[in-house]
């Protein structure tokens, strides 16, 4: 049983372990950073620290949407890096217990790599785990509209 | 050049008082905190006029009047003194030391150089 | 009710309120320290009696010339209760303390009120119980001071050149106040006319004491019996002496510190003009020029330092604040607490107090009102009746250590956790460690809104405290136990990397560029501009100079201005020209740096904040030269 924040993006729901999440919260504007990955919207100041804000819409291939109220920056601390995760919504907190993690089908990996760690199904609910050395590095191809569609997203 | 000698133990005071009489002609400012620091002043530069405080600490502006009036190299320098409203006793009671003027707080700015350069083209 | 001056002199006055409210603090101050010390003194000191009754005149006067009638009146209501109780027609008894404590916090609220701009609050309730205790006749003796055993009387002649070696009757006065009693301080005539002035001191030192009198001109006998000092004569409670403090304004410190950034940039533009002289000016009389160059250099850097230096406060100041509202606090709820300081004279950067000031109040605070219990509970668990607040401050390497602990009842994990699920913050249970239970108080949302008001007044809650000290780089822990109590410990950095910077805006972004960077400012219209070889350039001093755009050079998009300005940056060989489109102004920043690759870019050599939350990066002003050449090609 391990607990997991979760948060959703284009309408799938996505878990990461919680010891990596630092905190989660509003976000303000980010400060734009000349020549970045387009998927860095910029920086932000966090307990101090001045750390990248990744759009994961933008990182997944998604359409990008305007920020609402929902928005939030999930903050997370690998221990090496600490970087701000631009998601739709991010409210839960959920054990999930290990059996009910499954490593991402044969196809998938094939196709967008290692990005998730794996799939929970809860009852109905599919929750996609991520990697997130993967989705952090960005020399890193992400694909994720394969799995989207394995899990019923739009 | 006139030395204005302006004693009031509140620092804002003292420079409320200096600039009101900053257009007189003529007419430069010193400044003591204290009757024994106004005193003091006396003995070490010229003095052309006081502006006078009362309520100070260590020595009262009464005493000062008393002190200055009493000796014959200070006896003539005019004393203006500017005070909290108090009772016309003490009105009285500073005029009749020898001050020879006695104005309260808060204060005309206007009238208050009026008093000055008047008393000093007197002196 | 507050009416403008009613002279009509208004505007003469307001420019004096700046002085007004600085002198008010100071008296506050002075005001506060003698309550507490006559709440702790079994007897009543006459000398103390009179000190807080000139401040409350001196108040009322300065109050009463900038127009603030709530703080004249109450300060009139307290200088009249504090002369009968200075001349002894009343004693001071509890009511009559807690109105005067009640009063001066209200003559606190006025002014700070006028200084803030809010409604003045209403002097009303105080005035009747001021009144009510002024009226009460009781009669006392008035404790006489103590004399010691030998006095002396010295003579002080004062003279124009004693005074311009600053002996004169202040200094005086002070010396010989910490050497015993002052009895007496008056000024006679002399023989020939001249003034001098004579104080007996009551001191049990011996002649020895004396010993640099005569140096400055004083002398000294054994003095006559006298009678006891009249009652205008007083004796003031030692304070600092006049000569040895200045009060500073950070601002005018700001000022110092935008004077030396010019005069950097000026002796940097000295010895550009230098090395151009090198090639016709003779050898010795060059090196002697750049000798001095030098020299200056260097001493900037010292009088920089020192100005820095400057900034520096004892973090006592701001205990001995705190102590001021651990005693309202718990004399208005009972408590009985005693505060224990230790390392007062840690000095802080005074930048780091202004950020810090409300946090640590708030954490005082929530220790006096949530932690301390009342007596009654206290005894109960066997604990001493009073609770202890303990404020502590040290430095360890290069950071400052506070910490603020109190023996109350400890924080409950159990509560905690279950507020936090009722909230829907969080669903850890009460096994969470010290390090999780602090994060959990610290969320904002944690504690209500109301909650926050009323302790504080402005909503500065445990989650501005965690803020506001990560943001300074600091860090804040917790250790906690039920029923033994609680300790905050506050770790800053001691010194800051604080750079000054032109703050300037290009295409709509906003960044910060080194002051230590910029040779020089200059404006320029778009029409003087022209292109050679591929790059636009302008007229310089006589050469030409290439305009760097940041727009080429980050891929931002730009518009055309009519008018711009540019920063010269760079030897004058190899200057370059930074476009900007406005610059807003000049700050002093603190430079964080970009850790992670993600945010990492060539051209930005950090990140800062101004104050508004939103992150301006801040120029790498040599990598951009290098790109600007890149980019050319």
């Amino acid at each position: 049983m391990e607990p997991f924040i979760l948060f959703e993006l284009a309408g799938t729901t996505y878990g990461v372990r919680s010891r990596f999440v630092q905190q989660i919260e509003m976000i303000e504007d980010a400060a734009s950073v000349p020549n970045a990955h387009p998927a860095v919207e910029g920086v932000v100041l966090v307990r101090g620290q001045v750390i990248p804000a990744l759009n994961l819409r933008t990182r997944f291939g998604f359409e990008r949407i305007e920020r609402d109220l929902r928005s939030r920056l999930v903050v997370i601390n690998t221990g090496n890096r600490v970087v701000g995760l631009v998601v739709d919504t991010a409210r839960e907190f959920l054990k999930i217990p290990a059996e009910s993690i499954e490593p991402p089908p044969e196809a998938l990996t094939g196709l967008s790599g290692h990005y998730l760690e794996g799939i929970a199904t809860i009852g109905e609910r599919m929750i996609l785990i991520l990697n997130l050395d993967a989705v952090l590095d960005l020399e890193y191809e992400v694909e994720p509209q394969i799995s989207q569609m394995m899990t019923d997203g739009r | 050049m006139n030395n204005i000698l302006v004693v009031d133990d509140s620092p804002t005071m003292r420079r409320m008082v200096i600039t009101s009489l900053g257009a007189l002609r003529s007419v430069k400012s010193t400044q003591a905190g204290s009757g024994l620091e106004a005193i003091e002043r006396l003995a070490i530069e010229p003095v052309d006029l006081m502006v006078l405080d009362l309520n100070m600490p260590d020595m009262h502006g009464m005493e000062v009047i008393d002190f200055v009036r009493k000796h014959q190299a200070y006896r003539d320098i005019p004393i203006v003194v500017l005070t909290t409203k108090g009772e016309e006793s003490s009105r009285k009671e500073a005029l009749a030391k020898g001050a020879n003027r006695y104005l309260t707080k808060p204060f005309d700015p206007r009238q208050l150089a009026d008093v000055v350069s008047s008393l000093l083209k007197a002196h | 009710m507050d009416t403008p001056n009613p002279d009509n002199h208004g505007e003469f006055f307001d420019q004096f309120l700046d002085d007004y409210y600085a002198e008010c603090d100071e008296h506050l101050v002075s005001i506060r320290r003698a309550l507490v010390t006559l709440e702790d003194a079994g007897t009543v000191d006459r000398a103390l009696l009179d000190n807080l009754f000139r401040s409350f005149h001196t108040l009322k006067g300065i109050s009463g010339m900038v127009g603030l009638a709530a703080a004249e009146q109450l300060a009139h209501h307290l200088e009249s209760y504090l002369r009968e109780l200075r001349d002894g027609t009343l004693t001071l008894n509890k009511p009559g303390f807690e109105a005067l404590v009640a009063g001066v916090s209200l003559l606190e609220g006025v002014i700070n009120a006028r200084r803030n701009d809010q409604q003045i609050p209403s002097i009303d309730e105080i005035t009747v119980r001021l009144q009510a205790v002024s009226s009460e006749p009781t009669t006392g003796e008035v404790a006489k001071n103590d004399v010691a055993p030998t006095r002396w009387l010295v003579e002080f002649t004062p003279t124009a050149e004693l005074a311009e070696r600053g002996v004169n009757v202040n200094s005086v006065r002070a010396r010989l106040q910490e050497l015993g009693q002052l009895v007496q301080a008056k000024p006679v005539v002399k023989g020939a006319g001249e003034i001098a002035f004579e104080f007996i001191v009551a001191t049990e030192a011996d002649e020895t004491a004396f010993a640099t009198f005569e140096a400055d001109g004083l002398t000294f006998r054994p003095a006559p019996v006298e009678p006891a000092p009249q009652p205008r004569d007083t004796q003031p409670v030692p304070t600092i002496a006049p000569a040895s403090v200045v009060r500073v304004d950070l601002d005018r410190l700001d000022e110092l510190m935008r004077i030396i950034g010019e005069l950097v940039i000026s002796r940097t533009r000295l010895e550009d003009q230098l090395t151009e002289l090198k090639r016709t000016t003779p050898a010795a009389a060059w090196r002697s020029l750049q000798e001095t160059s030098q020299s200056m250099g260097r001493q900037l850097r010292d009088l920089r330092e020192s100005v820095m230096r400057v900034r520096m406060v004892q973090i006592g100041e701001i205990f001995e604040r705190m102590t001021f509202v651990v005693r309202d606090l718990a004399r208005e709820s009972g408590k009985k607490i005693i505060v224990q300081l230790s390392g007062g004279e840690t000095e802080i950067d005074k930048f780091l107090v202004e950020r810090m000031m409300d946090p640590l109040m708030h954490l005082v605070r929530n220790a006096v009102s949530h932690g301390l219990e009342t007596v009654a509970e206290r005894e109960a668990q066997g604990k001493r009746s009073e609770g202890v607040l303990s404020l502590s401050a040290m430095t360890a390497g290069e950071r400052i250590v506070i910490k603020i602990a109190d023996d109350g009842r400890g924080i409950d994990r159990n509560v905690v956790v279950e507020r936090a699920r009722a909230r829907g913050i969080s669903h850890a249970n009460s096994e969470i460690d010290d390090e999780a239970l602090l994060d959990l108080i610290c969320t904002p949302g944690f504690s209500t809104r109301d909650e926050a008001d009323r302790e504080s007044g402005r909503g500065v809650g445990m989650d501005v405290v965690k803020k506001a000290t990560e943001e300074l780089g600091g860090r804040v822990s917790l250790v906690t136990k039920v029923g033994e109590g609680t300790t905050f410990t506050i770790e800053l950095p001691l010194t800051l990397a604080i750079a000054e910077a032109l703050i300037v805006s290009v295409n709509g972004q906003r960044f910060a560029v080194p002051q230590s960077a910029v040779r020089e400012v200059l404006e320029v219209e778009s029409a003087s501009t022209s292109v050679l070889e591929n790059n636009e350039i302008i007229s310089y001093r006589g050469k030409v100079l290439p305009l760097l755009r940041l727009a080429r050079v980050f891929e931002m998009n730009y518009q055309r201005e009519t008018s711009f300005h540019v920063l010269v940056l760079g030897e004058e060989t190899n200057a370059v020209g930074l476009a900007v489109d406005r610059i807003l102004g000049q700050r002093e920043i603190v430079v964080r740096a970009i850790k992670d690759p993600l945010a990492q870019s060539k051209g930005i050599a950090g990140a800062t904040e101004l104050g508004d939350q939103r992150v301006v990066l801040i120029l790498d002003t040599s990598a951009l030269r290098q790109l600007a050449i890149t980019a050319k090609h």
